[in-house]
């Protein structure tokens, strides 16, 4: 689908950063391997993916758990309660902001205001919002997050 | 939460907006929708839909204020083709959601502000700039896009005549940065999205060195109610005589109902706030707010009853920004919230100038040795100087940046000073 | 012309100047760290903040992005002005880790100079700093990026002005990393003008780390030699060793950049092998005595044989000096020679400089602004590097670049490659110069130049014809096209159908200009100044004959030329005499009955032309002279004390050769320049070498020659069918005489391969990857294949190799039977 664009597109570098996510979406993360076979497929050099890569928030060049907790810390939600829930989250993943849990479902990073304001305090998990969060809340996501995880992993 | 409490006002842009519903296609026609551009298509020059747009007063919603009939006009007769129209919805600025619900509520309004958009800047494409966060969002115009192209309003030949027009839905990778218009085309083109200094200015040499009119969602979503009521009838929709048309306050903090209420603009601070988001919760007074996202100063108890509309507010020397105002309590640490916001800056600072790239962390760094209780007198004129000397930068990002910090310094700066006295925030110490 | 006052001073300057070079022509130089005249503006470090006082912008602004305009009163001196750039050196030097005292810019940093002149010299910042990983970027540059204060120069360079992607700009805001995907050794060729263009120490000489501060060099100004456009270059020598080289900005030759083959190309002259004292019969000897003696012997030689019994050889990499005394002792002696022509290119290089018309000509600057680019023959990258970025420039300005060549031509940037066989070269051209000559005002000139192309096909069967119709159309309808034509490998009649085109292109309209690359550093000198009548093919014959008994070569390893070596060792071996001269160890100064080491360029003052006839001087960078390194052992200072330099006895060659003339010598001349017009006309009139300018001065040549068409070359023997031609080729590294003496540029040195178009290929079961056996005629060797279909069809390309010397045919061009070549299989 995403190569058909590509030949279709008289540009193809305004295609990178669909394409890393693809490629981000099926390895999990942009490893260097993962990186370069997404600058093959739009023709461009390596270097020219990475100067994205590494700018953009949405990219990771590290690999992260199967969720990531984009987790808002802009001053609306700080206003909100930003820092117990993130104290909570820390706590109850076991991990510090930037780390993935052991068993490799979550990981943990801020994010600059992601909109949700009018619903804070508020996190993104793979893209979807939650708000305005509590840490029972905090708790119930989680836990239904783990039980779809265990039931789509083949034991 | 929101819908139900401003009837006495017009919606506009909310005319379609639903509870937990996302107006259909069929939703947007029963209420007019899509005849904007019939009406275009049929009976107006391209040159036309210029004027209107032009004679409606219509400042871009984005922040910036530019009035967008002017931004058009810049498009040359003799530009050269394919033109590019460019949605930004890379909503980005700290406290602001307008066009997050806006897109929610009627995508298709959005669909037709950018064939008018279009059509009156004679481009054949047109893309939608989406931040990532907003997946939903994008989806949604996806679904809709698709669903405009099976019934005419997209494609070739629109509606029987010979204007051809796509949409295409372009994801970001989540950088504050890429809400700037030279930023957000060097994103598009693939390559990093660092602001470039006009000129040559975007409707000349855009998107691949092609004329590129770039507009905000809630500018582009005027537009067709514009053309089907008239410039005057929109001029109308304000409170004040330099404002026009109805405008999305996106309101968030310490009120009992935060949301997106559309209003005419030039409505009263204090109206928002009391009428509109309910009021202030038992025991908060407000102390100040942020009247257009981040990148804004602080209003101050003075400015309570101000009129929020771009004239007012700068004829004040504030910006009204994006309209997303964000309420603050007595109980609030202006020192710490502003940390928050120079945080935020200091991280999302592309790197490309010194200033913005080192000055915004050296304030951030000042800022939270004075939260922290570490702050040295000379620190106040260190950060004078940096607030000062961050407007030299190469683009608006660095002056929005210090704009909150420069609004503590004028405002709260006792604040400040008892900080740096007590050796420990205050508002930690009283709790 | 806008008209503006900086600093109470007035000046004017054209439209589109900017500010801070309005300034610069002042003589104010204001900060900067990312404006760069290469590569012009981009406002990211706004150090260049002046203050606007009147005119049309007010308050603080970066000088280099406002145009300098009427009425425009700017203040670089302002105190606001002045607080500002001390602000963002104060910014820049938040992360900078102050590590001057072990960093090798140290004492040439712009940082350092800036943030001293500047007053920023307390630290007030008390966050902590941020720390980079460094990376492997190769031999050439030494990375340390925690010094980095982001000004975007080296990134701005790499991509945007040579054309490289594999160095990029990661990260954002304060984290702003400058690097490449993997660490790695950098992949373009012009990576070592990192080093001169970072302001600061992120990239450093990694050959010359710690061998010196700035003021511990001798620092000299001088002329590249390692290819024939003669780029400037800046020497440091210290311990009488040649240590490092820099860009020279030149406004004519090579602006403000070189490549890595002239930067890192200088070892020679450090070598430990390098002759450094004379041999007489195998014998040390005292170096004036060892000319004594050469002198001696060549004069009893001339009593036997007679004076035509000897022979002078020089070489294209002698200096101008010793090419026109070798021709002056020739003269005088009634000896046969100079022969400078050894290289098989020789007759090409003759044809080009009798072709290059002084209304033709451009300079490598002038290249970049040529708006429609013919290269014919040729392969830049390779052969003559910096005419690749300067091809590249104009690329950027918009010019279409075009390659007609066999060879598998890469470049660093978007052109039109045609690749024609060497035998249909002469019908591309052909196709051009008849398109050309149809136009209206060439009406008879034209005619002229159609009748000299009799016997050159229509080309109708060369792969492309229509494009190359299509390219002539865009050559007319340019303002400025410029024909590139190359003399090393080009078949005979090439350059000058070069020249015929540029001449009719002239006359048909457009500012045609012509541009050769020649294969040594002084090919052009060589031509002007060497005997027509004898080539150095016929001098071997003449030794074999038993006609010619002594020769004397000056600076040339004979085992370099077009002839075959068992047949050249076989030819020395029956002379009666061998004087060599040397500054390098090669097998014609073992080769040596009498050897004299000679000094480089390096240690004596020289003077060379370049490609197009440009006379450029190189005073001495240091005096010569045994390194410390071999005197003391390594110590220093030295152990033992003598008033002398140690192996400061040898001289400049063209110093002794008037010794080699005996008791009769053609006098040692006063005034260098004046015997120089003695040798050849056209360098009657060069200057003092007191008052030689910087950018040399350009030969006086024919001009505007008008009908002077190629003819007569056109004969090609018949070849056999399916045949294969046999291209030896040049590459960036490794072929040239002197860099490829370099171990700095071992490593960058591709390995030995044969190229080939992939169906040829499959022709004899081959593909990337499988090695094949080659009888080239001159011995048999075994290399791996690499397919490519932009090579032209049926033809190899073997990169010129010092492990393949032996084996490759001494002619540029060979051609091969089908069963010279054949797959090597493992058993084999």
């Amino acid at each position: 689908m995403l190569s058909q664009q590509i030949q279709a597109s008289k540009h193809p570098p305004e295609l990178v950063v669909d394409v890393m996510m693809a490629v981000q979406e099926h390895y999990g993360y942009l490893s260097d391997e993962a990186l370069e076979e997404a600058a093959a497929m739009v023709g461009m050099a390596p270097t020219k993916l990475d100067e994205l890569a590494t700018f953009y928030t949405f990219l990771y060049r590290e690999p992260v758990g199967r969720y990531v907790i984009h987790l808002c810390d802009s001053v609306i939600c700080w206003m909100d309660g930003y820092e117990p829930l993130r104290d909570h989250l820390c706590k109850k993943l076991g991990i510090q902001m930037g780390e993935t849990t052991p068993d490799g479902l979550f990981t943990l990073l801020p994010v600059c205001c992601i909109g949700y304001c009018d619903r804070s305090p508020a996190m993104l998990i793979n893209k979807k919002a939650y708000g305005p969060l509590t840490s029972e809340k905090i708790d119930e996501i989680l836990e239904t997050l783990r039980s779809e995880a265990a039931e789509t992993t083949p034991s | 939460m929101a819908e139900t409490t401003n009837t006495a006002y017009p919606q506009v842009l909310f005319a379609n907006r639903k509870p937990d519903r996302i107006a259909t296609i069929d939703d947007y026609r029963k209420n007019g929708g899509y005849e904007a551009i019939q009406k275009v298509v049929s009976t107006l020059s391209h040159k036309d839909v210029q004027k209107i747009i032009l004679d409606s007063n219509l400042l871009g919603r984005g922040g910036a204020a530019f009035p967008a009939g002017l931004k058009l006009q810049t498009v040359a007769d003799d530009a050269p083709f394919p033109r590019y129209i460019v949605c930004n919805a890379d909503e980005m600025e700290p406290g602001t959601f307008k066009d997050r619900v806006l897109l929610h509520a009627d995508p298709h309004l959005l669909i037709e502000g950018m064939l008018i958009e279009a059509y009156s800047a004679k481009a054949e494409k047109g893309i939608i700039f989406i931040r990532p966060e907003y997946e939903n969002a994008a989806r949604i115009l996806e679904r809709e896009v698709a669903i405009a192209e099976k019934a005419g309003f997209l494609g070739k030949n629109i509606l029987g005549g010979d204007f051809s027009f796509t949409i295409d839905v372009h994801r970001s990778g989540g950088r504050y940065i890429c809400g700037e218009v030279t930023a957000q085309l060097n994103a598009l083109m693939g390559k990093r999205p660092n602001p470039k200094q006009p000129p040559p200015y975007p409707t000349e040499k855009g998107l691949w060195d092609l004329p590129t009119v770039l507009q905000n969602v809630e500018t582009l979503c005027c537009m067709p109610p514009i053309i089907r009521n008239g410039a005057e009838w929109f001029r109308n929709l304000a409170l004040t005589e330099s404002g026009a048309g109805t405008k999305l306050y996106g309101i968030s903090g310490r009120v009992n109902k935060p949301g997106c209420y559309e209003l005419p603009m030039g409505v009263r601070l204090s109206e928002i706030i009391e009428k509109h988001a309910g009021g202030m919760p038992e025991g908060s007074e407000f102390k100040a707010c942020l009247p257009g996202g981040a990148s804004t100063r602080y209003l101050s108890r003075a400015h309570y009853d101000m009129p929020m509309d771009f004239e007012t507010l700068k004829a004040a020397g504030h910006r009204l920004g994006t309209a997303a105002i964000m309420v603050f309590d007595q109980k609030t640490c202006m020192v710490a919230a502003t940390l928050n916001l120079m945080a935020f800056f200091a991280r999302e600072s592309c790197g490309w100038c010194t200033p913005c790239r080192e000055g915004t962390p050296y304030i951030r760094d000042l800022l939270w040795r004075i939260e922290n209780g570490r702050g040295e007198p000379e620190f106040v004129d260190i950060l004078k100087k940096q607030c000062k000397y961050l407007w030299n930068a190469y683009c608006a990002f660095a002056p929005g940046a210090v704009s909150p910090v420069e609004g503590l310094l004028a405002d709260f700066e006792d604040e400040v000073w008892a900080h740096i006295h007590q050796k420990t925030c205050p508002f930690k110490a009283s709790d | 012309m806008p008209k503006l006052i900086i600093d109470n001073r007035e000046i004017t300057v054209p439209e589109g100047t900017k500010v801070i070079e309005a300034a610069e022509r002042l003589g104010i130089m204001i900060p900067r760290f990312c404006y760069h005249p290469a590569l012009g503006s981009v406002g990211a470090c706004r150090v260049c903040a002046v203050k606007c006082l009147e005119g049309p912008r007010k308050g603080i602004q970066m000088s280099c992005m406002i145009d300098a305009q009427d009425g425009m009163k700017v203040s670089t001196t302002d105190a606001e002005a002045v607080d500002f750039r001390k602000h963002v050196i104060e910014w820049l030097m938040l992360h900078h880790p102050h590590d001057c005292p072990v960093c090798d810019e140290g004492g040439h940093c712009l940082l350092q100079d800036l943030t001293v002149s500047g007053g920023q010299g307390v630290r007030r910042y008390q966050g902590p700093k941020r720390t980079h990983t460094d990376q492997h970027l190769g031999p050439l540059v030494a990375h340390e990026m925690n010094r980095c204060i982001q000004c975007y120069r080296c990134v701005r360079y790499y991509q945007e002005f040579t054309g490289y992607e594999d160095l990029g700009v990661m990260q954002i805001g304060s984290r702003v990393y400058y690097g490449r995907f993997r660490p790695g050794t950098l992949e373009s060729p012009f990576s070592g003008n990192l080093i001169d263009i970072c302001p600061t120490g992120v990239y450093t000489d990694k050959p010359s780390r710690y061998r010196g501060r700035r003021w511990d060099f001798e620092r000299r100004p001088a002329v590249c030699l390692h290819c024939s456009l003669g780029c400037h270059v800046t020497v440091s020598a210290r311990y009488r060793e040649v240590v490092r080289q820099e860009a020279r900005f030149s406004e004519s030759v090579n602006g403000h950049f070189i490549c890595d083959r002239g930067r890192y190309g200088f070892p020679y002259v450090n070598l430990p092998e390098r002759p450094r004292s004379a041999r007489v019969d195998g014998t040390e000897t005292g170096w004036e005595a060892a000319l004594k003696i050469a002198g001696e012997r060549l004069e009893s030689a001339a009593w036997k044989t007679g004076p035509q019994g000897i022979a002078v050889v020089g070489s294209a990499r002698c200096g101008l000096e010793t090419q026109g005394m070798l021709k002056r002792l020739a003269d005088a002696k009634g000896w046969r020679g100079p022969v400078f022509d050894i290289d098989p290119a020789a007759a090409n290089v003759r044809t080009a400089v009798s072709r290059l018309d002084s209304d033709l000509r451009v300079s490598l600057r002038e290249i970049e602004t040529a708006d429609c680019i013919v290269v014919v023959s040729a392969d830049p990258l390779n052969e003559s590097p910096m005419l690749a970025p300067a091809l590249r420039q104009a690329r950027r300005n918009g010019a279409r670049v075009a390659v007609i060549d066999p060879r598998p031509a890469s470049l660093p940037f978007q052109f039109d490659h045609f690749p024609v066989a060497p035998d249909d070269l002469a019908a591309a051209m052909a196709i051009l110069i008849r398109k050309c000559a149809d136009k209206e005002p060439l009406s008879e000139l034209g005619k002229t130049a159609v009748r000299s192309l009799r016997g050159v096909s229509d080309g109708a069967d060369i792969p492309d014809a229509d494009g190359l119709a299509a390219l002539y159309d865009d050559l007319h309808d340019s303002r400025r096209p410029v024909i590139v034509c190359g003399t090393h490998t080009a078949p005979p009649e090439i350059p000058g159908m070069a020249a015929d085109l540029a001449l009719l292109l002239r006359i048909a309209g457009p500012r045609a200009g012509l541009f050769y690359v020649m294969p040594g550093p002084n090919s052009f000198g060589a031509a002007l100044l060497s005997d027509p009548a004898l080539s150095f093919g016929d001098l071997v014959s003449s030794i074999e004959e038993g006609e010619t008994k002594a020769l004397v070569v000056a600076e040339s390893d004979l085992f370099g030329s077009g002839i075959d070596w068992d047949r050249l060792q076989n030819a020395l071996n029956k002379l009666e005499l061998l004087v060599t001269l040397d500054y390098i160890d090669s097998q014609t100064t073992r080769a040596a009955r009498i050897l004299i080491p000679t000094l480089t360029a390096y240690e004596t003052p020289s003077l060379s032309i370049n490609n197009e006839g440009r006379v450029q001087q190189s005073p001495a960078a240091f005096r010569g002279g045994d390194p410390i390194a071999r005197t003391g052992g390594g110590e220093h200072p030295p152990r033992a004390f003598r008033r002398d330099i140690p192996g400061r006895e040898m001289g400049a060659a063209w110093t002794a050769l008037p010794t080699l003339g005996g008791r009769n010598p053609g006098s040692a001349p006063v005034n260098l320049t004046a015997w120089l017009g003695d040798a050849h006309p056209a360098l009657t009139s060069l200057p003092e070498s007191s008052d030689f300018p910087p950018d040399g001065v350009r030969l006086p040549l024919a001009e505007n020659a008008g009908e002077r068409f190629q003819t007569d070359r056109f004969s090609h023997g018949e070849k056999e069918e399916d045949a294969l031609t046999l291209l030896v080729a040049d590459s960036t590294f490794g072929t040239e005489e002197l860099s490829s003496l370099s171990p700095i540029l071992k490593e960058l040195t591709p390995s030995p391969c044969i190229q080939i178009h992939p169906e040829d290929a499959a022709e004899f079961d081959l593909s990337t990857g499988d090695a094949v056996r080659i009888d080239t005629g001159a011995g048999t060797a075994v290399l791996p294949v690499q397919t490519t279909d932009r090579i032209a069809r049926r033809v190899l390309v073997i990169p010129r190799h010092r492990d393949l010397d032996d084996r490759l045919p001494r002619e540029r061009r060979t051609v091969l039977s089908k069963t010279a070549i054949r797959k090597a299989t493992e058993d084999a």
